[in-house]
């Protein structure tokens, strides 16, 4: 266990040291207060812009605090999802580009602590960002809008996570055979593909994780399925995930460019 | 002293349909310092990455320690310097080598001492706290070679240590080396034959993933003396039509004959020299030089070496 703890400890430095427990976080923050009080000020935002008949804008209503939660998960999706993975891209792609994972290899005999601590290390940057961005929407939502289910606040955003962090696993393995840019595009498409096909074909894809996000605004509004396929599914792709880069690392631990 | 740290036998690489090594197999005599010779591609490089366990040979095996006890922590008692070093550009200098030596199943204690220990050794005390991305090429350079010696290894192994430094930095890399000398056993590649004899007993030389010759420097450099003689003249016809007649002397067994110098490698030293002076002053050549010495290494190098 003592090899990943020394990698774990280099690569939150690393990401302290390259300001990525700034931004991330931030965006996260940002991102969850947004939509709670840009959802609240709508109504007087229409009317200022002059062009609606405050007729029509009195007909808006403000949504209900738990569907204000729902729709602040989509956020993530975007934006949040596209960080994590921009900021996820180049751990392993970057070692390899760069060839610092020359001299590091030389040293150990299993790249598996190596994996997991990257990926313990990822897991920490997502969990504390989204945790700090839902917690900010959620805050801001009570103060807002009105009072919310906490039980299913943390449940919808449990499942959430799973599903922020299957995708942004995908990027380990990528990273050990691609480019740290396509390396996100793929795992990228992939979570939209999966997402888009779980959403046509929902019978066929009861397992699918591309249907973790979707249940977790259903957890959110209180109506949610059971969601053990989709979660079994998605941890089981991480740990492969983790297995398939450690693998692949040893196997070629240099860009051909190098 | 002759014990045997590292034996590797029919070596062999390929990747694709090129195979930049081709069944090699040589020894490293404990506490000695070998050079990897070789022009550029000559697989230097591919040998050294298979040494340090960084890709697995295609065929061949690799023995580290003595023959018969095969221990599986041999990763620690080596250190390894590749061509490039890349280092984490936002850890300081003191910061990575406590981390690799850590790595190197030091204690963190250990480990902090040691790093201390090599950067006074390679002389980047002030930099120490700096992050690696201010340093210059020839910091970098020896960074890499601390980095090499922070878990005490038994065998260094060296990519081209020196080939990207300036004169001084190459000078204070050579004297480095000089020093682990006896304390490490040293394994670099290298391209100038200069540096190998500067501070090596035993090179092996490679081309084209073969080796074309191995051994200790000392007998190759008497296997490979010859008697050579170097002529120079003034630019004339009859000088020129001199020179290239001389080839076809008995003593001379192969000459080089340019525009208006030539370097016979002779049989005998002392005949060949009376002849060719006598004919000099018969002919009335107009001489310039006439030199009397041994081939070096060098030549060596270049006619194995060369087309």
């Amino acid at each position: 266990m003592k090899p990943f703890w020394i990698y774990y400890q280099k690569e939150m430095l690393e990401a302290s040291r390259t300001y990525k427990w700034i931004w991330v976080p931030a965006v996260f923050l940002l991102l969850g207060i947004m939509q709670p009080v840009s959802t609240y000020y709508l109504p007087e935002i229409l009317t200022m812009s002059g062009e609606v008949p405050p007729e029509a804008a009195a007909l808006f209503t403000i949504p209900s605090a738990d569907s204000v939660m729902a729709s602040t998960l989509s956020q993530f999706s975007t934006i949040g999802l596209l960080v994590l993975v921009l900021a996820g891209m180049n751990t392993v792609a970057g070692e390899r580009a760069t060839g610092t994972a020359e001299l590091v290899l030389t040293r150990t005999v299993s790249t598996l602590p190596m994996m997991g601590a990257k990926w313990a290390a990822m897991m920490t940057l997502m969990l504390v960002s989204f945790a700090l961005g839902l917690a900010g929407a959620a805050y801001y939502t009570h103060q807002l809008i009105g009072p919310l289910e906490w039980g299913a606040v943390a449940s919808g955003g449990l499942l959430y996570a799973v599903w922020l962090a299957w995708i942004v696993t995908l990027v380990l393995p990528l990273g050990a055979v691609l480019r740290g840019p396509a390396a996100a595009f793929i795992s990228l498409g992939t979570a939209a593909a999966l997402s888009l096909l779980s959403g046509l074909l929902p019978s066929r894809f009861q397992w699918s994780p591309g249907r973790l996000s979707s249940m977790a605004a259903e957890w959110m509004l209180g109506a949610g399925a059971g969601a053990w396929a989709p979660v079994i599914a998605a941890l089981l792709i991480m740990l492969l995930s983790i297995i398939a880069a450690a693998g692949l690392l040893r196997r070629s631990p240099l860009s051909p460019q190098s | 002293m002759t014990e045997k740290l590292l034996s590797i036998h029919e070596l062999t690489k390929s990747i694709g349909s090129i195979t930049p090594v081709k069944g090699i197999s040589f020894d490293l005599k404990r506490g000695g310092c070998t050079a990897l010779l070789g022009p550029n591609g000559a697989g230097k490089t591919t040998t050294l990455r298979m040494l340090a366990g960084l890709i697995p040979p295609t065929r061949g095996e690799i023995k580290h320690g003595s023959a018969d006890k095969q221990t599986n922590d041999w990763r620690h008692r080596i250190g390894y310097l590749p061509q490039y070093p890349k280092f984490y550009s936002w850890m300081s200098g003191k910061e990575y080598l406590s981390f690799s030596a850590k790595l190197s199943g030091l204690s963190g204690q250990k480990a902090l001492q040691r790093s201390q220990e090599v950067i006074e050794m390679v002389g980047l005390q002030q930099a120490s706290k700096r992050r690696i991305s201010g340093y210059s090429g020839g910091m970098k350079q020896r960074l890499g070679i601390a980095q090499a010696l922070v878990h005490e290894p038994e065998l260094i192994m060296l990519d081209e240590p020196v080939s990207a430094l300036d004169p001084i930095g190459r000078r204070e890399v050579m004297d480095l080396l000089n020093r682990l000398r006896g304390e490490v056993t040293i394994l670099f590649s290298t391209h100038v034959l200069h540096d190998a004899e500067e501070i090596c007993d035993d090179m092996v030389l490679m081309v084209d993933g073969e080796i074309a010759e191995k051994g200790a420097l000392s007998e190759l450099r008497s296997k490979y003396r010859q008697p050579v003689l170097s002529i120079e003249v003034e630019p004339g016809e009859r000088e020129l039509a001199w020179l290239h007649g001389l080839s076809k002397r008995s003593f001379v067994q192969e000459a080089e004959v340019g525009k208006h110098r030539a370097k016979l490698t002779v049989t005998d030293m002392g005949a060949a020299r009376a002849a060719l002076i006598k004919e000099l002053a018969d002919n009335g050549i107009e001489l310039l030089r006439f030199e009397a010495g041994t081939s070096s290494l060098e030549d060596m190098f270049m006619k194995v070496v060369g087309p």
